[in-house]
Parts: C-alpha cells; structure tokens; sequence
C-alpha cells in the first residue's frame, strides 16, 4: 500500500513504532470518526434517546483508547466483537434491569413530558364561549382570516387581533356569498378548502379576534372561544384544572385528583421496587406458582432424560461398525433436528387433535380409544415431553455419536479381560466416560428446556387449565409461559415494568441453577480424571 | 502486512459506525418539512391564470404518512396520485402485513416520533392507546349520520370521544349445512335437536364444534343472558361489574357442557376441528366470521348463513382510521379522514376490497353478497368488543372457565365463579385485599404524596378482632381522610360509611400517635388519640 516502508527503526522503550505516513491516514480516519460520532451525539440529544447517546458514547471512548494506547493493543481483534456485544447484549440488559424499576407498560407509554404537552393541550369551551363552523382564506403574504358560522347561522368575519365583524356581501371587500352562506372570496385573501388549510400546521396555533376572546381551531369543524383547561405547577408536581379548579397530584405516572380520578395519558415513572413487591405479594405468587415451578423441573429433567437417552441409544447402536444401512438411516434420524421446531410442533398439534388428527384416528381405528391429548392433564404434559423428545434426540444423537469415538478402545479390551459384560461395561465405562465430554451440553440443554417457551406456547399455550386458581395457569405451564400470561394480560394490558422485573428473578433462578450444576461437573471432571 | 490490516480494521469500524450513523443521516429529510410549509405556504400563491385549484409546485407542501394493512394499501396508493395532483400533499402509505400486525409498531414508534400521521387498527386498541395517549380525537360533524351508529360506538371511548374512522365490521354469523338442515333452527335448544337426530342417523358426528373460549361462542352465552362487564349510566363499560358468573353466563357455558357430555360437541376447543367438521360435512353447524368465507368456499360444503338462535349476539370488531397523536400534522390528518376518507367512493372501494360488511350506512345498504349480507343480519345486535384496558384481564380466564366447565372437571358454576374472581383478581392487581386511609396526612408519614389508596405505610392491618388498625405519627394540623380497598379508588367509603361519601375531618391538636380503627361491616372510622 504504502511506497518502501521507512527502515525498521526500532528504538528501545518504543516497540512497534509505525511509519509517519499509516499513522497520520490512522489519525485522520480516527479524526473523522470522532468527528461523525459528535454529530451522531448531536442528533441523538436534540432526539431525547440519551441512554443511546450515552453507550454511542462509552463506545467511541472505547475505540480511541484501544486505537491510541499502545497497551491495549490486543484488544484490537476484539475491538468489533466487544463493540457487538455492548450494544446488543450488554445495552439491552442495562435497559431491562432499567425498565424493571419504571411503570413502563400499556397506559404509561410516553415520557412526563410527552404526558404534560398533550394535557396542556386540552382545552375547554367557558360557559360564555360560542364555537363556531369555520372556513379560511388566506392572503399572499400567509396571513389567515377565518369565516365563521355560529349555530344560529350568523356569519362573522375573524382576523387575529382584530374583534369580530359582521360584513355583509359587498363590505370590507366581501365577495358574494354561496349557497352555504361563505363568501367566494375576501379581497386580500383566497378562499381555501379544508385540506389546503390544513396543510398549514401553524393554524391550529393561531388566535383569531380580540385579546380575551381568542377563537382558535379546534378540529376540522370546529373553531371556538377556547381556553387552556389545566395548566402545570412544577413545584406540587400537579395538574390544575381552571374550569373546576381541581388539583390532579403525580401519583406513580399518572396525575389524579383526590377523588381518584385520573388524567390520561399515564407516563414513564420510577416506581422503585414496586414491581418486584407486585410480584411477590400478587396473587399469582401465593396461587399455582409452585405447582408450575415443580412441572417446570419436572418437565426440564424429563425432557432432558428422554432425549438424552434415546439419543445415547442410537448412537451406540450406530456406533457398531456392522450395522446396515447406517449412513442412510442416520440422514433419515436427523431431519427432524433440520425442520425448523415451529413447523413441527404445530404439525404434532394437528396429528395429535383428538378429532381430526391422524395419530388420534389411527389409535381409535385401532384400539378404539385415543387419549386426549389437549384437555387431559396428564396426557397434555405427556404430548408435550413427546413433541419435545422427537424436537431433541437428533441433537444427543449427534453430540453422543461423536463422544462415543473418543472412548478409546483399549479400556474396552481391557474390561473384557477382566470378565466385564456389556451392562457393565455401558455403565462403568461408557456413561461414566461419556458424561465428561457431554455434562456442559447437557447443562445447556436443562437450562434451554427450563425456558423453553415455545414449546409450551405453541403447542397447547400451556393448556389444560387448572380449576380453582387464584390467577389463570395451565397444567402444562412453566415458568416463563406463566409469567408471560401474567405480564401481558394483566388489568392494564401489557405490562412491560412488571414483565422484566419477573424476568430479573428467572434470571436469578435460573442462574442459581446453572451454577449449582457446574459445581457438579466439575466433580464428573474429577471423577473423568481419576477414571 | 501488520500496517495494511490495522488500517483495513480501523476501515471496517469506521464503516460500521458510519453505518449507524446512516439511518439517521436519511431521516433528516423527514424532519425538516416541520418548518417547510410555513415558508413554503406564499409560493403557494394563487397563479392569476388557474386559482382554484393550487398551481404545482415542485415541492409537496405537506406528506402525510400512512399505515396500512396488505389489503387497504393499495386503495390508499391509488388515491396517493390523485391527492398530490390536487392539494400538493403527498401520501406515503406503508404496507405493515396484517391489520393485527400494526399495533405494536405504533405503540413503539409513536411515543418515539417516528410513527406514522394516520394508521389503521381495531377499535379495541382504544383501551391501550387511548390511556397512553397515542391516538388523538376525530370530529366527524355531521358526517356520523352516514356511519353505522353501532361502528361508531365501538370507536368511542368512555370519554365519549370518537377515536377513529370506521370502515369495515365483522363478527361471527351462523352457517348451517344446507343439505343436512333444510331450515335454520330458531332456538339453540333445537340445534342440539337437529345435531341428535342427525347423529342418530350416522350423518354427521357433531352438531358443531367450539371453535375456541369465549369470543367464538358468545352467541350462545349472549342468548341465555350471560355478559361480560356491565355498563355505567352514561353506557361506558363498567370494569366493576364483571358478568362471567352471572346467572346469563353460566347457563351458557352449562348448555356447552351438557352438549359435550352428550357427545354433541367435542370436548377439545379449537378453531381448526370446528372448521375442518364443518368443512367436511362431520358437523352440521358453525359459528364463524367473514374471514372463514374464503376457506369455506373453497371446500364445497353446501352452506348458508343466518342470525343466531335465540337471538344470541356475537361481538363486533371494527376496523377504521386513527390520528397518532404525536402527528405533527394531526390537523390535516383529521381533515384528510373526514373529507376524504369518509366518502361513499372511498368506502366502497374498501368494501369491494375487503369481504367485510361496510360501516358506512349508504355502501351496506348496497351490499350484494349475500353471505356478508346475512352476516350483517347476524351482527345487527352485536356486542362491540369491550374497548377498556380491563378486557385483556378477560380472555384467558374465561377461556379456562369454559374449558373446565366442558371437560367436567368442575361444575359450569364453580368454573365461571372462579374465573370471574379470576378476572376481578387480575383488574384490582396485587394490592388486592388492601384496606388503605388515603388523605391529606399521608406525606407526614412516609408517603410520596396525598391521597394516595395504594401507599404501603398507610395500608392497615386486621386484627384478631376483625377490625383493622392504622397507627400513624402527625404533627398537629388539620387533617382529611378517606376509607379505600384494594389499593384503588373503584371503592371507598366516606365519614358517613357510604361508597363515595365525604372525606373524614381530622384535627390533630398536638403531635402524637394517631389510631385508626377501621370496622368493614359498618365501613367507618373511630379515631383515638395517644
């Protein structure tokens, strides 16, 4: 790229002392960087998003000291990896762990400030005050003059600062009237048709008549004597209504008046640990919760259970070199790991539909009864670790098969010298051994099962219902499909605040499981070791 | 080596943020027009040769951006020329897949202010967009006369405020087999009737199917009287008054129920076996709405549609336009829908794109498919979908109730009873139980602020005598209070112990503890000083 490189100059004290011309294109690209991210800033504060701005911020930061500092030269190859996982791991994290402390959700959607614009923006008609169907005409200089009909049928003309007039056809420049009443043209101005004037944005803005008595445009039919209805005390953190005189207090995200009533919309606000208080004195808490708890573990271990030893059994059935067929059968066992889960759990939905489904037909055909798979407790909890198992074993097939070639052979001769049989030779040496390299996936798939919510949300949305619970449940529901019902379809629809504050604690939960269970891989390692 | 790589890494980061620089760099254009037609508006000065009609400048004067469904996009684009061509205001019209599909877009992107001016949706939206301020008023003037008047009061909040344009109902009708029934049955007891002899002689399987909870078989809940929330005296629904366990309701999940156990209906609810039995002449009748005509159609089943038995209403969605509140040309957005889009032009074409029976009075009264005709008869008492934030409370525990009471695993009381409390349960939120002293007092000890039913220091707590008891500290001062349960307003009691009463008067001479006793039988207040 660059003409003959500078000799390598070397100097003691200063390693890998680039050539002045790579170092000056480094800076001027760093520079321009800089410069590009300031204006990202700009616009992003002049936006409102200042926790973007903040990581854009923390990032670039980041960037010039990897790219200045000669220590941090390493981290360089990362440089791209790290920025990824701060802006899609770490930022989203920070902003849940955020919301969790906020009322966010349905109803309290928008900031403090978007709230207050919009109901200092409510108005009122006084008891004095007359609305008024309105037409406008505007002049070449962009001033409007507004033609104006009350309900009696009288016409007035209105000008901003200017009283109403009462102009016949003929006066003040008056053109003749049409059939409904406004005049064809104004001198001065021309007449405008309901969109046109709306174009204009500013209109909704503008007061027409005498100070006092301002008439303003309230919607496309209607001008009228408006007045602001409450106007905004910062230092009671309060609404105040000017019709009634009412104070409308901040009370976590929405202003209501003593008597509780409330003015829309709701906003953002922190609620401190209100959220994770809701979850642990709701009923939902003191409800079904550990019964979903139990299956949740009880279909985690199943599943793993199953899966894994039916996938171990293939694979050692296939890990003898004689059997047949084995390359085609095994393509054959791995395409349902290929089919995507969405598609073949709602396929297994349908085969298994207790009057329409082919499997449940073919075992009333057969036998002449079929169980029902949706609205049975148990056989629901059954299909599911069924669809999960015909999900799950390719993947322990495959992981098993390749875990099996590492055993070495030697062992196995040697067990046979010392009279071992097949049991025991699975069970001494095989599991034992097979577990070592297998324990951390297993682990993963526990934890992935723990969570596995589009299984039980696809499948039966977590159905059958369970009688007689405080809070809606299913039988088949786990954790996470629970809590999802709970979040989403609380009293005020979607519920965003109380939805992460339950996900921190699965967090914990699950975490708390994760961790406990390394503990004991490490002593399978040990025992792997010791073998 | 080495340089070329460092400068080819710095490249591809450089790159990368540039890249997210991008998007904003493109939206630029989209912000600037705030200040465009203020200074845009004289050159739109008439031009002596043509002046009604605005002469073309170069530039559009205003956009408005528009979010549409696949079906309504391309209307909405067909009329994008003819409106630039007239009032220099360009239509963008975004096609966002599905109807149901725009909802969360908007609650996303409008407090954002990248939402769109106008957006269509479902009037039970209301609940959620209304309470967060997303979606501004509409005035129709004297155009409401040409709606249907049951569109429009699904589209009006309990403000009594309209919030949309409607364009298109829909709600379930009930198709028969015409083969196997000659003549609709008039009472759903006769439609069990119909569905016994046919099974007796081995023509069908099932009278009919449930083709899911509480939405797909409220005609038969409606027709014995059942309910969902009541309504209040200026006719909003009234989230207080919760109906699944009444008398109505559960009768009609016991119909259901005795119709499984007799065999009648499957057990398993579930919206495929219904259509599939229907569709292949297993069973005799369906509960369905305009968006199964298509599929029903195709499979050949001889079919005709009808009004309910027993005169059972179904529920009503309706579709129409909506202001985003956040529009910054929330005026010419109304204008656009009340000049423009509220035209029987305009409507038919929607008509004849959607297979929804119209909102607008004249385009229904011209309807010529008959099926969305009998299905416009089938809706003409139709219930619209509740629009309160309340009804998200609803679904899943109905639905479970009904599932119970069908599988037998409880009675049809026990089940709805449970899942009215269910729902009662989910509306009052976790402070359910709580009995709280809201007043004047209450930032003396600890609370954030006045008149608060929900804050923790001042919940009170029962006693083994069955009262309850409140000790606060207060300075002296003059004190007002009031009696609230659950952590809300919906039910408070007053010095007089009657729901709404007047605020207790509290004098506080000098500071000390204060006793509250709070006896929920009489729902009053004895007060002691220490």
């Amino acid at each position: 790229m660059t003409s003959t490189p500078a000799p390598p100059a070397v100097k003691r004290g200063t390693p890998f002392q680039l050539p002045a011309l790579p170092r000056l294109i480094r800076f001027a690209l760093l520079i321009a960087l800089d410069v590009a991210v300031f204006w990202l800033l700009n616009r992003l504060a002049s936006l409102g998003y200042y926790p973007l701005m903040a990581a854009v911020l923390i990032i670039t930061l980041f960037v010039n000291f990897v790219l200045i500092r000669r220590e941090a030269y390493p981290l360089r190859w990362m440089l791209i990896g790290l920025i990824m996982m701060g802006l899609f791991t770490i930022y989203p994290i920070i902003f849940t762990v955020w919301v969790a402390f906020t009322n966010y959700g349905e109803g309290h959607l928008i900031t403090k400030k978007q709230a207050i614009d919009q109901i200092l923006d409510l108005t009122y008609l006084p008891s004095s005050g007359k609305a008024y169907s309105w037409t406008a005409f505007r002049s070449d200089e962009g001033d409007y003059a507004l033609w104006l009909i009350d309900a009696e049928g009288n016409a007035y003309l209105a000008k901003p600062d200017e009283p109403l007039s009462q102009p016949q056809p003929g006066e003040m420049g008056v053109g003749p009237l049409d059939a409904r009443g406004i005049p064809e043209s104004i001198e001065g101005y021309r007449r405008l048709n309901q969109i046109q004037a709306a174009t204009d944005r500013n209109l909704k803005n503008i007061k027409f008549g005498e100070e006092g008595k301002t008439i303003q445009i309230r919607s496309p039919s209607e001008a009228a004597e408006l007045l602001p209805l409450y106007v905004y005390d910062p230092d009671l953190d309060a609404m105040i209504n000017q019709e009634t005189g009412v104070v409308y207090k901040n009370l976590r995200g929405t202003f209501t008046s003593p008597d509780g009533e409330a003015l829309r919309p709701g906003f953002i606000e922190y609620v401190k640990f209100d959220n994770f208080r809701d979850f642990f004195i709701s009923p939902a808490l003191r409800g079904p919760l550990l019964r979903v708890v139990l299956w949740n573990f009880a279909f985690a271990f199943f599943s793993l259970l199953l899966n894994f030893s039916l996938g171990l059994f293939i694979a050692i059935l296939f890990n003898d070199p004689d059997f047949p067929f084995k390359k085609l059968i095994r393509s054959l066992l791995i395409i349902p790991y290929t089919v995507p889960a969405l598609i073949t759990i709602l396929i297994w939905r349908g085969m298994l539909n207790p009057d329409i489904g082919v499997i449940s037909r073919l075992l009333y055909n057969t036998i002449g009864w079929s169980p029902q798979w949706f609205t049975d407790p148990w056989w629901a909890k059954i299909a599911i670790l069924l669809v999960n198992l015909w999900l799950s074993y390719p993947y322990f097939m495959l992981i098993c098969s390749g875990a099996l070639q590492s055993i070495s052979e030697e062992i196995y001769a040697a067990a046979e010298v010392d009279g071992a049989n097949p049991w025991q030779k699975f069970w001494r040496i095989t599991l034992p051994l097979l577990l070592v390299a297998v324990g951390p996936l297993l682990i993963a798939s526990f934890t992935f099962n723990f969570n596995n919510f589009n299984l039980i949300y696809l499948f039966n949305a977590g159905g059958p219902p369970m009688a007689g619970t405080p809070t809606p449940a299913g039988h088949t529901d786990i954790l996470i499909s629970y809590v999802y019902n709970l979040a989403f379809s609380g009293s005020r629809g979607v519920n965003y605040g109380f939805a992460s504050a339950i996900t921190i604690i699965i967090f914990f939960i699950v975490g708390s499981i994760t961790l406990f269970q390394f503990r004991y891989t490490r002593m399978w390692e040990e025992v792997g070791e010791n073998a | 080596m080495k340089k070329l790589f460092n400068i080819i890494s710095l490249l591809v980061v450089l790159s990368i943020l540039l890249a997210a620089c991008g998007t904003p760099a493109t939206s630029t254009p989209e912000v600037e027009p705030t200040t465009a037609p203020e200074t845009a508006a004289p050159s739109t000065a008439p031009e002596p040769t043509t002046p009604p009609p605005t002469a073309e400048p170069v530039e559009p004067i205003a956009t408005l951006k528009i979010w549409a469904d696949d079906t309504r996009t391309p209307i909405l684009l067909d009329l994008a020329d003819e409106f630039l061509a007239e009032y220099n205001v360009k239509l963008e019209v975004e096609d966002l897949g599905r109807v149901q599909d725009i909802r969360t877009p908007m609650i996303t992107a409008a407090p954002a202010g990248e939402g769109p001016d106008i957006f269509i949706g479902v009037h039970d939206w209301l609940g959620a967009l209304v309470e967060s301020g997303l979606v501004a008023p509409i005035d129709l003037g004297d155009k409401q006369d040409e709606f249907v008047p049951l569109a429009l009061e699904a589209f009006t909040y309990t403000d009594g405020k309209l919030y949309g344009v409607p364009y298109a109902t829909e709600n379930l009708g009930f198709f028969y087999n015409t083969e196997l029934v000659p003549e609709p049955p008039k009472t759903w007891d006769e439609v069990l009737e119909i569905g016994r002899k046919l099974k007796a002689e081995g023509k069908i399987q099932y009278a009919f199917a449930m083709a899911g909870g509480g939405y797909e078989n409220l005609p038969i809940l409606t027709a014995k009287g059942g309910y969902i929330f009541g309504r209040d005296a200026s006719g909003a629904w009234n989230p207080d008054d919760v109906g699944l366990d009444s008398e109505g309701m559960i009768a009609g999940v016991k119909f259901l129920a005795d119709a499984v156990k007799e065999g009648l209906v499957p057990a398993t609810a579930d919206y495929e076996t219904a259509h599939s039995l229907f569709e292949t002449g297993q069973a005799a009748f369906l509960m369905a709405g305009p968006w199964a005509l298509d599929r029903i159609r195709k499979s050949g089943v001889p079919y005709k549609v009808t009004v309910f038995p027993d005169n059972g209403a179904p529920f009503l969605g309706v579709q129409g336009f909506m202001v985003n509140a956040f529009s910054e040309n929330i005026l010419l957005a109304q204008t656009f829908l009340t000049e423009y889009v509220a035209t029987e032009e305009f409507m038919q074409k929607i008509y004849e794109a959607g297979l929804r029976p119209s909102a607008f009075k004249s385009v229904l009264a011209r309807m010529d498919d008959p099926d969305l005709v009998a299905m416009g008869e089938a809706g003409a008492n139709a219930m619209p979908m509740p629009n309160i934030p309340e009804m998200g409370s609803v679904w899943s525990a109905w639905n479970n109730g009904i599932a119970l009471a069908t599988s037998g695993e409880q009675t049809p009381e026990e089940a709805m009873k449970d899942a009215a409390n269910q729902v009662r349960a989910l509306i009052l939120g976790a402070l359910a139980g709580m009995v709280n002293l809201p007043g004047s007092y209450q930032d003396k000890v600890g609370c954030g602020a006045q008149w608060d039913p929900a804050c923790q220091a001042t919940a009170m707590q029962k006693g083994d005598d069955g009262l309850y008891y409140l000790t606060v500290t207060l300075p002296a001062g003059d004190y007002e209070f009031k009696v609230a349960l659950d952590g809300a307003w919906t039910v408070n009691y007053g010095s007089d112990g009657a729901q709404d009463g007047p605020n207790y008067a509290l004098k506080v001479e000098k500071d000390g503890k204060v006793t509250f006793i709070y006896n929920p039988e009489t729902h009053l207040v004895e007060v002691k000083f220490e």
